[in-house]
């Protein structure tokens, strides 16, 4: 009596499941470290409170007036924690997806993880799902926290549509920090990249300034990247510091776009550099 | 007799190559080595040598521009003494933290790496182990800084750059101060372990607050001012802007410059002697524990 094996296609429900598993299993790991998960309430505070400080001291009495002419605002303190607390969702983005596959294998974990018939989309998805609970909890209280010990009140202008901006972004977002999570596979040496890669970004996404004062080729690039986007929708919802389109559906409507393109983009790019790493014996080596 | 003859050859060939265990040209010998090894392990590594140049100059980049979001002209205003200001604080600031990771957390990966043990089983000088990392971090952290600087006053004008030889006397006694205080952390990391991560997070995020490298002290609510008072890298860091930008009216602002001076001179000579005896001490304990070889 032979037993034939018959492989099937796991179905959405298992899938579903699968993903929700990965995200639990992060939550978890994630939960043995509390000094970790305050530190990321207070990185983006202090982080902001450092143009705060320095714009008080350099501006004056005038600070607020002057920070208007230039941005739209003279709520300068609203102004950078947003800035810095989108900042910490999409840096985060960055070290828990780009980071993923490298840290799979750095623990020796990813030639096992690609022998499951679950695929990498995926399990890709549930920490993409992870690192989102988790930045965003850690931006929420930061902001909260950082308009508390600031003196501003964070509940001002059109929450609703902020928080519009911040989940349609976050799935270019994703996207895009995937498409970077290829570079990571092929080059390696993913601590330097992404180091470097959330400091390209804060400067583009325009983290205490509006890119609007950016060499108009720098600015191109700042346009075609979500978070800035993402950054600015949260500030003109909030603040009121203009849209780039003149009204909150035409950004929104950019957003989309960003959203309909980049994940089948960046999962086709992926899926390439996933398989010419795969032949050439590249998965469990580092 | 051959056999006699090659024998005597070889050991008189071993005299001569051998390198002697003790005094200072073993001292110096194993240093030579250690140092070389660093730098080996860092030019293998490209891309983070490029990537550290490239974050560096960015901080400072959108720390300015944020900055001149306050003057009336904005960006077209340009700002030598804000740049100073964040330049020079950033300087400081860079150095502190390079030497809380590249001394104090490369304890931390001899530990994981199971290379910590061997160390201490060789004879090799410990201070000379220590010391390395730190001509390293000169070496790196002092180009960035150059490069940074350059690359300032191309971008928004000439920085304030006045006083040079006192500024550098300031810097030395600073940086000898830090690397103690590396020296220190090295001790704690021994200590705590993986917490040593966290905490050199903290420290760093403590010295950005407290010590205000990036902005004047008088932003600083008064109880806040109180702590920077206790710290001596705070009068390291105002000592150092205010003597780099010509004193500029309202700078220093912690205390007169004569009492600065004492108070960061005092820094950099005591405290490496301190950091390195807490180092041997904790090193010791661990010894005696068998933690060395444990994380």
């Amino acid at each position: 009596m032979t037993t034939t094996a018959f492989y099937t296609p796991p179905t959405l429900s298992q899938k579903l499941a699968a993903l929700l598993a990965e995200t639990r299993l992060r939550l978890i790991n994630v939960s043995r470290y509390p000094g970790q998960l305050g530190l990321e309430v207070i990185i983006p505070i202090v982080f902001a409170g450092m143009p705060i400080l320095l714009g008080r001291a350099t501006g004056g009495a005038d600070a607020a007036a002057n920070f208007a002419l230039n941005t739209g605002t003279t709520n300068y303190v609203a102004y950078m924690l947003i800035g810095s607390n989108v900042f910490s969702i999409v840096s985060m983005a960055f070290w828990l997806l780009a980071n993923w596959v490298r840290f799979e294998q750095e623990t020796g974990t990813l030639e096992a993880v690609y022998l499951t018939p679950t695929s990498t989309l995926t399990l890709a998805a549930g920490v993409s799902l992870y690192s989102a609970v988790r930045g965003i909890s850690a931006a929420l209280i930061a902001y909260f926290l950082g308009c508390l010990i600031f003196g501003v009140n964070p509940l001002q202008g059109d929450v609703l549509l902020a928080l519009l901006f911040i989940f349609v972004g976050l799935i270019p977002l994703y996207a895009f920090t995937f498409l970077f999570g290829a570079l990571v596979l092929k080059v390696k040496e993913s601590n330097a990249l992404i180091g470097l890669m959330q400091w390209v970004i804060s400067f583009l996404m325009g983290i205490f300034f509006p890119v609007a004062i950016l060499p108009p080729m720098v600015r191109f690039f700042a346009l075609i990247f979500p978070p800035t986007w993402m950054t600015n929708g949260v500030r003109s919802a909030l603040l009121g510091v203009g849209f780039f389109f003149g009204e909150w559906y035409l950004d929104m409507a950019v957003l989309w776009t960003f959203l309909l393109f980049t994940p089948l983009f960046s999962a086709w790019v992926f899926r390439r550099v996933e398989n010419s790493v795969r032949r050439n014996e590249g998965i469990g080596q580092f | 007799m051959r056999e006699l003859g090659n024998f005597k050859m070889n050991n008189s060939t071993i005299r001569e190559t051998a390198v002697p265990h003790h005094g200072l040209l073993a001292t110096m010998s194993a240093f030579a080595a250690m140092v070389r090894k660093e730098f080996t392990i860092m030019l293998r590594y490209p891309i983070e040598f490029v990537a550290s140049f490239g974050q560096v100059f960015l901080i400072i980049v959108i720390l300015t521009l944020a900055a001149s979001m306050f003057a009336p002209g904005g960006v077209q205003a340009g700002g030598g003494q804000t740049s100073g200001l964040v330049v020079y604080g950033f300087i400081l600031f860079i150095f502190l933290s390079d030497t809380l990771w590249s001394i104090g957390f490369n304890v931390r990966r001899e530990q994981k790496q199971g290379t910590l043990e061997q160390l201490y089983l060789s004879p090799a000088s410990k201070f000379a182990s220590l010391a390395a990392r730190v001509t390293l971090t000169l070496f790196w952290t002092g180009l960035l800084s150059i490069g940074a600087m350059v690359l300032m006053s191309m971008m928004f004008g000439r920085l304030p750059f006045e006083n040079g030889p006192l500024g550098l006397f300031i810097l030395t006694m600073a940086l000898s101060g830090t690397f103690g205080t590396g020296f220190a952390f090295a001790a704690l990391t021994l200590r705590v372990k993986e917490t040593g991560q966290t905490l050199a997070n903290l420290f760093q995020f403590a010295f950005m607050v407290f010590c205000a490298p990036f902005f004047p002290f008088a932003a600083l609510p008064g109880f806040l001012q109180f702590i920077s008072r206790l710290i001596p890298l705070s009068y390291a860091v105002d000592a150092f802007r205010s003597t780099m930008m010509g004193y500029p009216p309202g700078y220093p602002e912690l205390a007169p410059i004569g009492v600065e001076l004492v108070i960061v001179t005092l820094f950099g000579l005591l405290m490496p002697p301190l950091g390195f005896w807490l180092y041997r001490r904790e090193e010791n304990r661990a010894r005696r524990l068998g933690h060395l070889s444990e994380y």
